[in-house]
């Protein structure tokens, strides 16, 4: 006869009265019984667990003191285990975490992966992982699937990176904001999951538990009768909520799938290390959540005799493991629990543990939480409990209501005295009367809702009834300051000893700066550079970590770092504690915060979508944040490749705006260019010049990236000529350009007239013809628009753009012109920088400076035109040299065709010019000139 | 009785269901209450199967059950109770309801008003009387509040914050003291207050500014605030629940098709994010868009097909109405409605057709005549 007869046939007699046994009733309840029992009758010692439970924590510590197991296996991914050691350097909760950024196996584009697992002090999995690590000779065996599995089993999306989203928040007050946000987009892992899968069940549940949402059920109901259960009450009662929760579940639910497989996973590595180390099970604790607990899967138990269960490989993604900050509510939004919950389950363990007079089990030199002397090892051991034989609690336990605790006056007194001084700190009129007020309102409260003892939560709806009024005077209301009064929120760090080498190098290299880096806080730091070199190097990190790390990690608050700047004094706001996860997550990249970047620039040129203007942007942080000339020509070099491969002009741009700032600090800073931009510059002149033609007839190429691309052309010519370039390929490439749209063409007569191929005067007679000709005149304002571009390669034509802007305000008519307006102030603020300076210096030397002046002042171009000097002809001087040219006029006849003077010669010798002296002096002294003369063959 | 009243509050209206309640209640009460506070809250929120009991009461105020369970647990201590919200968010139907449910009498009501005197909250007399007989308690005219202290019940405060402060401020006596002394009485000259006796104000809280609460008044008043209701399935409840209440008080029979009721309830759902996200107030409809500005745009179609049409509530009736209620402003309003039309229910009636089109038929023919 089975222990559990008697309730069995209670709850088939209940079923029978209530549904005629006729369903799945009669079915679902005698299950759970059976569950129960095949539970206790395992001969694995099965501890259930529930997550974030005080009870359990409770329970567990109580167990591990009476039982000394010697190996203990623990539902958590088996390759976390090395991490585990390194929790006691951190300040809980902390979270362990694996990362993958190198994938293999896995869809591209779905890295990086993320996993991560919070601890808590109040969790059960605390104490077990404590008790074995502190006891000499006991193993503690993580048996869970491992990280990698973890994504492969998750169901994958067509497309878009795997992992499910963090679960909704149960109320809508969103988290703390970035508290919340500390596990980033990592998917959670915890032992014990335990809640129903139906939410309707849920719903029914908080319904007629008259509770707002899980956690207070739990607490109500499980939680809090549980507490001072004696272990087998709490291990039966626990694995029937468990197979509830199992068996009401929708049907074809996927994640019991996986449930299941995780299963067999965790059974099959306990037989194995139990093959193995030769263990003996009595002497063995497995500690899964409950619903893992009640698992009706082959492989479940010792004495299964299912076909063995083969573990898929793990794929070839390497895997980086490490410790991250958490917070209470980092582990409320990650894992869908209520605000406040983790505090409210933190304080109550607290309480729990020094009420039941039990020392919990903690890691040697674990920092802060409560700090209590005596360790658990200071106990004496007590001799083992044999197993006794599972006798039937649960019948007690379910007839009679449970015991809660009667209610503890200091405790709320406390509470009520706290909140209203909390309240008055945070602007509200509260009072002593306000104090007595919320006492009696959360007694009366609780008594509304038929409890003995007022919840925190009853607690929380007292003081918001008793002070808050109708505004929130502050930045929190009543009911954030009940949170933090009821432990608030935790906020974990990892300790010095369990960083990745990159984050205590950041950690040791700050050190001058002489400033706590674990403060949450944010904290200014004023670098004088010129008074204390020796914080250069710091200043450097700093302007690394502000590259690299979020942005308000690091912040400047004076001081930039640009090319050719040397920094005096910075001023920087600096947030690292806060922002420890990130500094943990560079660490899986690299051993010093350099190489990473070097990496990150190198993936960034070598990407198979980066261009010209995105490796050069990586050489110019290359030069600011990293130096040498090693890297800055790896990349420098790549962007010659990139440039030299690309087939569009788009970011020519972008690529002229930042050669030109790397040219200017070369020259600056070095004897010579490196080969590299030599390089880019012939490219970029051959480059630019083939594809000059294609880029002025094709319709998507902008007018400013042709603009871009001349400007290339025309202001580096003299480098890439130097460096053997041939200007006929430009000419050759104007020529062939045969532009539609009138920007272009306007840009390619500017062209034209730089390159001498188009006179100023023909320039201004085509500009005058399309303002008199009533057809084109809607499209001059495009022509203009081609001008103003033209300003920036072609600067020598600024006199002329100005004039042709003038002419058009004062022709063009309005319904033409004013459309237009918009985009030419549009263009000019765009490009400020390049274009506005020389049209507005220009514009300045062009019109009047004063109104007065205006009355009088005639535009340059309408002023009558200079009559046309005549060719003065300068009597040549007399003597050797003119004689010479005389002799030999071909050459100045051909010089003067080609400057377009007619060559004039005096019919004689005419008189004699030059100055008398001279001419007295060279009479005197004819030998001179006679020997200059025989020597030229005169 | 409850016949030969235009509206009977709601003591008389659930008199049998109170009296059931008090007869099977045998939890402990505060004070004279007549129901233990388990079964206030079972009488405004209605009882489930669950509770085991042997008839069901219906629910008569909905919302959140938190809000319930604080306004009583407020009563059963020494402070006042205030129900602060936006108009037409039930705050009123919850005061009448916990104070039938309390003390059987819901009618102990000052409204207060610019007019308001402390008069109307302590005691007046009656002139003729005093000539006659001289100041005596028999010639001094109770307050309502002065009632419900000398009874023991609960006394109602409507639109607290209406009335000027010096109003108001009387009131911070009678809730700290718990007495109000008649200084022109030589003897008998102190009226105490009864255990039992509370009071419920009510407070709009778009009238926040135009007499704020002293922070003494403040202080002996808890606050509940009660939001607006947004959840569609809940409102469609309330709207039901008190239109069924109109028509038996008008004694109609008429039917509300579901489908209307779902055009109503999305038309001020859209009006509702269109005013969150206006910019100004001139692009906002000055109506709040609460539950019981729904219930009036449905009474009034009702009413209007009754005597007016062919006793069948059509969707052109109904769209008239809404932009009957809402239209108050001459152009700003209309605009927005119009607005409204062109942008939102035209598209609607082209595309899920149906009632639509005869709402927007209605809404547009409103619309032109107003304008």
């Amino acid at each position: 006869m089975s222990t559990f007869d008697a309730l069995r046939e209670q709850l088939l007699d209940a079923a029978e009265a209530f549904s005629g046994g006729r369903d799945a009733l009669p079915g679902i309840l005698s299950g759970m019984v059976d569950d129960v029992d095949r539970v206790l009758r395992e001969e694995l010692e099965i501890f259930p667990v529930c997550h974030h439970s005080p009870a359990s924590a409770l329970a567990m510590t109580r167990r591990l003191r009476d039982k000394r197991p010697k190996v203990v296996y623990l539902e958590l991914c088996e390759d976390l285990r090395p991490l585990l050691d390194e929790l006691r350097n951190c300040r809980l909760p902390v979270a362990l975490q694996a990362f993958a950024t190198d994938l293999d196996g896995f869809p591209p584009g779905s890295g990086p992966l993320s996993v991560v697992a919070p601890v808590t002090e109040a969790s059960a999995e605390y104490q077990a992982i404590a008790y074995a690590l502190e006891t000499p000779g006991v193993e503690l065996v993580l048996v869970d699937r491992s990280v990698d599995h973890v994504f492969q089993w998750l169901p994958r999306e067509p497309d878009g990176p795997a992992g499910p989203e963090p679960a909704a928040p149960e109320d809508d007050t969103a988290g703390h904001g970035e508290e919340a946000a500390l596990h980033g987009d990592a998917v959670g892992v915890e032992i014990g999951d335990l809640r129903p899968r139906f939410a309707e069940l849920e719903a029914h549940l908080l319904h007629h538990g008259k509770v707002r949402h899980w956690s207070e059920w739990w607490d109500q109901y499980v939680e809090q009768p549980l507490t001072g259960a004696d272990y087998g009450t709490y291990r039966q009662a626990m694995a029937l909520v468990g197979s509830l929760f199992r068996r009401l579940r929708p049907s074809g639910d996927d994640r019991l799938a996986r449930d299941e497989e995780r299963e067999r996973y965790m059974w099959t590595r306990i037989r194995e290390h139990l093959a193995t180390s030769g263990a003996d099970p009595a002497d063995c604790l497995y500690v899964c959540g409950a619903f893992h607990a009640v698992s009706r899967v082959a492989e479940f138990g010792l004495a299964s005799e299912a076909p063995p269960y083969t573990v898929t490989p793990r794929t070839a993604t390497r895997w980086l493991y490490g410790l991250i900050p958490s917070s209470h509510s980092a582990i409320e939004a990650q894992f869908g629990l209520a605000q406040g919950s983790v505090s409210i389950a933190a304080a109550t363990w607290a309480k729990a543990a020094t009420r039941g007079g039990v020392t919990p089990y903690r890691l040697q030199g674990q920092k802060g939480g409560r700090t209590r002397s005596r360790a658990a090892k200071s106990a004496p051991p007590a001799p083992p409990v044999p197993r006794e034989p599972a006798a039937d609690r649960l019948s007690g336990f379910l007839a009679t209501p449970p015991a809660l605790d009667g209610l503890d006056e200091d405790e709320l007194r406390g509470w009520c005295v706290d909140i209203v001084r909390l309240a008055r700190r945070n602007g509200y009129l509260a009072s002593t009367a306000d104090a007595i007020a919320v006492f009696e309102t959360s007694i009366l409260l609780a008594g509304l809702r038929g409890r003995a003892r007022p919840t925190p939560y009853d607690f929380q709806d007292a003081a918001v009834t008793c002070i808050e009024k109708d505004v929130v005077p502050g930045r929190r209301d009543v009911r954030r300051l009940c949170e933090i009064l009821l432990g608030g929120d935790r906020i974990g760090t990892v300790g010095y000893d369990a960083l990745p080498p990159l984050a205590q190098d950041v950690y040791d290299r700050l050190a001058p700066l002489g400033l706590d880096l674990s403060r949450r806080t944010q904290q200014r730091v004023l670098l004088d550079l010129v008074a204390n070199p020796e914080l250069v190097p710091c200043s450097d990190l700093l302007w690394t970590l502000r590259y690299l790390l979020p942005d308000d990690a690091v912040r400047p608050i004076m001081g930039a770092r640009r090319l050719g700047e040397r920094p005096i004094q910075e001023s920087w706001d600096l947030a690292i504690g806060r922002h420890q996860r990130s500094i943990i997550e560079l660490g899986y990249e690299g051993v010093t915060i350099e190489q990473v970047l070097e990496q990150r620039l190198r993936r960034k040129v070598w990407d198979p979508r980066a261009t010209a203007g995105v490796a050069l942007a990586a050489v110019e942080d290359a030069i600011l944040y990293l130096g040498g000339r090693r890297f800055t020509d790896e990349l420098g070099n790549r962007a010659v490749e990139l440039l030299a491969a690309e087939r569009t002009v788009d970011d020519a741009p972008e690529v002229l705006r930042r050669i030109r700032r790397l040219l200017a600090h070369y020259r600056a800073t070095e004897p010579d260019l490196p080969a590299w931009c030599e390089a880019f510059v012939t490219a970029g002149y051959a480059h630019y010049c083939t594809l000059l033609p294609t880029a002025f007839a094709d319709d998507d190429t902008g007018v400013r990236q042709v603009g871009a691309m001349l400007g290339f052309l025309f202001t580096l010519e003299s480098l890439a000529l130097s460096l053997g370039c041939d200007r006929a390929q430009l000419e050759l490439a104007v020529r062939q350009s045969h532009p539609e749209a009138p920007a272009k063409v306007a840009l390619l007569w500017a062209a034209k007239t730089q390159l001498g191929l188009l006179p100023r005067d023909e320039l201004r007679a085509r500009c005058d013809e399309l303002l008199a000709n009533p057809l084109v005149v809607p499209a001059f304002p495009l022509y203009l628009s081609g001008f103003v571009q033209a300003l920036e390669p072609v600067p020598a034509l600024a006199p002329f753009v100005v004039e042709v802007l003038s002419k058009a305000f004062a022709r063009l008519p309005d319904p033409v012109l004013l459309p237009w307006l918009p985009t030419l102030i549009t263009t000019l603020r765009r490009h400020a920088v390049e274009l506005v300076p020389v049209l507005v210096r220009e514009a300045g030397r062009t019109f009047p400076g004063t109104l007065a002046e205006l009355d009088a002042w005639t535009p340059p171009w309408e002023r009558p035109a200079a009559p046309a000097r005549a060719a003065r002809s300068v009597p040549a001087q007399s003597g050797p040299v003119a004689g010479l040219l005389v002799r030999h006029p071909q050459a100045c006849d051909a010089v003067a065709a080609l400057l377009g003077c007619a060559a004039e010669w005096p019919a004689d010798g005419g008189p004699q010019a030059g100055d008398p002296e001279v001419r007295g002096l060279l009479a005197r002294h004819p030998e001179t000139a006679g020997a200059v003369a025989a020597l030229l063959g005169g | 009785m409850t016949n030969e009243m235009l509206r009977a509050p709601a003591e008389v209206k659930y008199a049998e269901e109170l009296d059931w309640l008090e007869s099977i209640d045998d939890g402990p009460k505060p004070f004279s209450w007549r129901l233990s506070p388990r079964m206030v809250r079972l009488f405004v929120l209605g009882s489930e199967r669950s509770d085991g009991l042997d008839r069901e009461i219906s629910q008569k105020w909905f919302g959140d059950r938190s809000f319930v369970e604080r306004s009583i647990v407020t009563l059963a201590s020494d402070r006042g109770l205030l129900l602060i919200g936006d108009p037409g968010t039930g705050k009123s139907w919850l005061a009448e309801l916990l104070s039938a449910a309390i003390c059987r009498n819901s009618t102990l009501v000052v409204q207060g008003t610019a007019g308001t005197t402390e008069d109307h909250i302590k005691y007046s007399w009656n002139v003729s009387m005093v000539i006659a007989k001289g100041q005596s308690r028999e010639s001094m005219i109770p307050s309502p509040i002065m009632t419900a202290m000398e009874q023991g019940m609960i006394g109602r405060f409507e639109e607290l914050t209406r009335s000027t402060s010096d109003v108001q401020d009387a009131l911070i006596s009678i809730l700290s003291e718990k007495y109000v002394s008649i200084p022109e009485l030589d003897t008998d000259n102190t009226v105490f207050a009864r255990p039992g006796f509370s009071i419920i104000a009510t407070a709009n809280s778009r009238d926040r500014g135009v007499n704020d609460l002293s922070s003494a008044l403040k202080r002996r008043f808890n606050f509940v605030r009660i939001p607006v209701v947004t959840s569609k399935t809940s409102e469609a409840e309330i709207v039901r629940f008190r239109t069924t209440e109109l028509l038996r008080r008008h004694r109609i029979e008429l039917d509300v098709p579901p489908t209307l009721l779902d055009i109503l309830l999305q038309s001020f759902a859209d009006l509702r994010a269109a005013a969150a996200s206006a910019a100004s107030e001139d692009e906002k409809l000055e109506s709040a868009l609460s539950t019981a500005e729904q219930i009036g745009v449905l009474e009034d179609a009702i009413l209007h097909s009754h005597f007016f049409g062919d006793r069948t509530l059509r969707a052109q009736t109904l769209g008239g109405a809404l932009v009957g209620s809402l239209a108050r402003r001459a152009p700003e309003d209309l605009a927005i409605l119009n607005k409204y039309w062109h942008g939102v229910v035209e598209p609607r009636s082209k595309k899920d057709g149906g009632e639509w089109t005869n709402f927007l038929e209605g809404g547009r023919q409103a619309i032109s005549t107003l304008s």
